[in-house]
């Protein structure tokens, strides 16, 4: 099904998540992306967590980072470190409409990519680069990662266990994702420009600058008051109990969030907690937060006899708002998130080993222009015919050539596989809580190919 | 000044809260003319503290003052027939509706979007709700901490024998927000090409859940499930306190680690001993390693590490409060905090462009407006009801 980006094309110079992920965004709406990389430089997200942790093989076109983050695009290599290989790049630039990146722009300067450099060789280009502080200004060139960007931006400062003294920060690199939202929002906008006036334009991403643009209560409340609160932990400003609860099993969780007294009073039927249902201490919302504390501490015993499911079921059937702390298996095996076909099947390449599997989608549904039907990511080198060879025409002895010469190529120049521990080891050291040997039956079983 | 980017692009609001105002309030940022229509009582953000001086008054609120910028505002009383009707109108004559009510709302009211269509057929329609607009959970109620526990973000974080913990405010309800905005834009560039409008249905969880990373494919790859990460102290890349802050070093990510660099980086002489030297001696003896670390730090000043760091280009990130975001030379040097001048306000600086369009402005026309600030100039000039009526809608409080 085509979707509302067809015929738009994309050259993505990204790597990991923050262009990656956005341009995955773009691709399953219907946009061709074309994703460069280098032979020499092997992106890791290519030779980590390869699928049933076996490095064997062609290791770099079995990591599951790269197969989620890259769907739905054509892959073609090019070493940009040889004039040749910036010749082509500046070729697929001409008939392209969109040229994205998340190098320091220190790279892209001297690679000469910079949009004045673009617009050249295709006046109505949009280019969108996406950095940890933004294209220019005095931190321009360096380097982020997400817990950087988070600590930068002020999201992490606040987050944190009430009364502890450090921050607490994400273990994904969680603003490639905030900003990754951004840069899909600020694609669209250049293109809906592009549609009425013919015209192109930079878009200057700063993963900072997007995640501070989300935080306004912290930021807004220091402008206006100059102070910032404590750290809450999993507490609100307004309501109590909201927190998060311990069920039976291990390493089980609940959330509640309670708004009203019609809602504190259902809480305490299902619970049967008739006592704090009469309770002064927790009579009205005013006094049930000031008593959050000795509330939330009431809370946990109880919920603790539950099964995380069961209670949360429980309290949703009388209008409390309570949700599971998903592990990874309760996502992949939600019932509303399977209904809603939110996971989508990718059949891999026959030369990797991989069943088809499912992947997380979109947060959106368009009724009319779906999204396209879903493509693994590409083998390294996987599309260098079809895109340097049909598109721009290079012949049969050129492309021979180019191979020759290492321009292009099928896989890394110097292979360096990372070897994860043992799933046994993983679970002692308390990186995994725990692994399943029939996760494939399990897998199959819910999402047919 | 050019054109801004979403010049042209009309949108009645129907949002309250936080996440489809942040849509909308993407949108209006850019260029789209945005008509938020509030029910009587105002959009509950109008309450929503912080406050200025801690003063509760619907008009000061910060955080809806932030949300709302470049907005006109109506009142409606939708659960009246002439308050529909007035929404009818106002519907006829734009491109995109944004609403983020529980998903029943709309339909109970008449405004189910093959109703919708019928007045308007090229018209988008954005829907954000808690868990979409179908399947089990459509009707289940939602708190940002219930999302971040549904989307799978909130088991992996935290600390590793406590309770897992969610980001600090209503971040979950921004993701949504900007993934509105997203899809929106790209429902408009449909209709500008076709003229066919389309049902746009954004879930938060789903918003939540899209951006995990390695948390799903953990266990569809290997059959692991992933959890909060034990705190190694010897761990080169964690957290780490200084003397006035904290400081995230990353040494060895985009550079390849060379451990001799590092410890004349330190200037810590004693990290150069055969206990230190190799990544596998620095795993046998991490916990000292990681006492080395921490008393380091401790005495370090993080600015002063921070740029040092970046002078030898060893990625280094660095915590900053309020204060400081505030007076970060890289913002400053991008302007992204802007003066906004609002009635009840005064003059404050708010937080700016989320990005930077170098051929469209990012731009505060106005700033949030008070609740039925347009009612005269809408629904008085636009749709051509007489004052008389105005009283009369007013009377019967329907604005």
């Amino acid at each position: 099904m085509p979707g509302p980006l067809a015929g738009i094309r994309i050259i993505e110079m990204g790597q990991l998540i923050a262009i990656p992920f956005s341009m995955k965004m773009l691709a399953d709406m219907g946009a061709q992306v074309i994703r460069l990389e280098s032979t020499g430089r092997l992106e890791s997200y290519r030779s980590d967590s390869v699928y049933k942790n076996d490095i064997s093989g062609e290791f770099w076109n079995k990591g599951a980072n790269f197969y989620e983050q890259n769907r739905n695009k054509l892959g073609v290599t090019l070493d940009l470190s040889k004039p040749e290989g910036l010749a082509i790049l500046r070729e697929l630039v001409s008939v392209a409409d969109i040229f994205s990146e998340n190098f320091t722009p220190r790279v892209i300067k001297n690679f000469g990519l910079e949009y004045e450099d673009l617009k050249k060789i295709k006046p109505d280009i949009i280019m969108v680069s996406s950095t940890g502080y933004g294209f220019y200004g005095p931190w321009a060139n360096y380097g982020a990662t997400g817990p950087a960007t988070e600590g930068a931006a002020g999201l992490a400062y606040q987050t944190g266990y009430a009364g502890s003294d450090s921050p607490m920060m994400s273990e994904i690199p969680y603003t490639d994702y905030t900003s990754g939202e951004h840069t899909v929002f600020g694609v669209m906008a250049a293109l809906m420009h592009r549609l009425r006036t013919g015209e192109g334009q930079f878009v200057d991403i700063s993963q900072t600058q997007a995640t501070s643009a989300t935080i306004p209560e912290i930021l807004m409340d220091y402008s206006a008051n100059k102070r910032s609160g404590p750290r809450m932990g999993n507490q609100d400003t307004v309501m109590s109990p909201h927190g998060c609860y311990q069920t039976q099993g291990e390493d089980r969780w609940i959330t509640i969030a309670v708004a009203t007294d019609e809602e504190w009073q259902s809480l305490c039927r299902v619970l049967k907690q008739d006592d704090w249902a009469s309770d002064s201490r927790f009579a009205d919302s005013l006094s049930r937060w000031q008593n959050r504390d000795e509330l939330d501490e009431l809370i946990g015993p109880v919920t603790s006899t539950w099964l995380s499911h069961d209670l949360m079921h429980a309290l949703q059937n009388e209008g409390v708002a309570a949700g599971v702390v998903m592990d990874s298996k309760d996502l992949l095996f939600d019932p509303h998130l399977v209904e809603r076909n939110f996971y989508e099947v990718v059949s891999h390449h026959e030369s990797t080993g991989i069943p088809p599997l499912p992947y997380a989608g979109r947060p959106w549904k368009l009724s009319k222009t779906p999204a396209v039907d879903g493509m693994a990511a590409p083998l390294m080198g996987e599309h260098n015919t079809l895109i340097l060879g049909d598109l721009l025409g290079k012949t049969a002895e050129e492309m021979a050539a180019l191979e020759e010469t290492g321009i292009i190529g099928y896989g890394p120049t110097t292979p360096r596989p990372v070897q994860r521990p043992p799933l046994e080891e993983q679970v002692r050291q308390g990186r995994m809580q725990r692994f399943e040997t029939d996760f494939e039956e399990q897998v199959r079983r819910t999402f047919p190919a | 000044m050019s054109e801004r980017a979403l010049e042209g692009v009309k949108v009645l609001d129907l949002t309250h809260h936080i996440s489809g105002p942040y849509c909308t309030k993407l949108l209006a940022d850019f260029g789209a003319e945005v008509l938020k229509v509030e029910r009587p009582g105002g959009d509950p953000t109008r309450r929503m503290a912080p406050f200025l001086n801690d003063d509760v008054d619907s008009e000061k609120s910060l955080v809806f003052a932030y949300l709302n910028t470049n907005k006109q505002s109506v009142t409606l009383n939708l659960q009246t027939e002439k308050g529909i009707q007035v929404l009818k109108s106002l519907i006829e004559h734009t491109d995109v509706v944004v609403e983020n009510f529980a998903p029943r709302v709309m339909a109970s009211l008449g405004l189910a979007f093959a109703s919708l269509q019928k007045i308007n057929p090229s018209l988008v329609l954005t829907s954000i709700s808690n868990f979409g607009q179908t399947g089990p959970y459509r009707d289940y109620k939602a708190a940002d901490i219930i999302e971040y526990a549904m989307g799978g973000l909130m088991y992996i974080s935290g600390g590793y024998d406590r309770e897992p913990l969610k980001h600090a405010f209503n971040q979950a309800q921004f993701k949504a927000g900007t993934d509105g905005a997203a899809a929106t834009l790209m429902a408009m560039y449909h209709q500008r090409l076709t003229g066919e409008g389309q049902h746009v249905d954004i879930s938060i969880q789903e918003a939540v859940a899209t951006g995990l990373r390695d948390v799903v494919n953990n266990f569809t790859y290997t059959g692991a499930v992933r959890r909060r990460q034990p705190n190694h102290s010897g761990d080169l890349s964690r957290l780490r306190a200084s003397s006035d802050g904290h400081l995230i070093p990353n040494p060895g990510i985009g550079t390849g680690l060379n451990w001799g660099v590092m410890v004349d980086f330190m200037d810590l002489p004693e990290l150069g001993d055969d206990k230190f030297n190799s990544p596998s001696a620095r795993l046998v003896n991490a916990e000292e390693l990681g006492q080395i670390l921490d008393s380091y730090y401790l005495k370090q000043n993080k600015y002063e590490r921070f740029y040092a760091a970046h002078e030898k280009r060893f990625i280094f990130g660095v915590v900053q409060s309020p204060e400081e975001v505030m007076a970060d030379p890289q913002f400053e040097a991008r302007s992204f905090f802007v003066d906004i001048d609002h009635p009840a306000l005064g003059t404050l600086k708010y937080p700016g462009a989320p990005f930077e369009m170098s051929g469209t402005p990012w731009d505060v026309r106005t700033p949030a407006p008070s609740l039925g600030q347009h009612n005269q100039e809408i629904i008085g000039q636009r749709l051509g009801h007489t004052p008389e009526d105005l009283a009369q809608m007013r009377a019967n409080e329907i604005i």
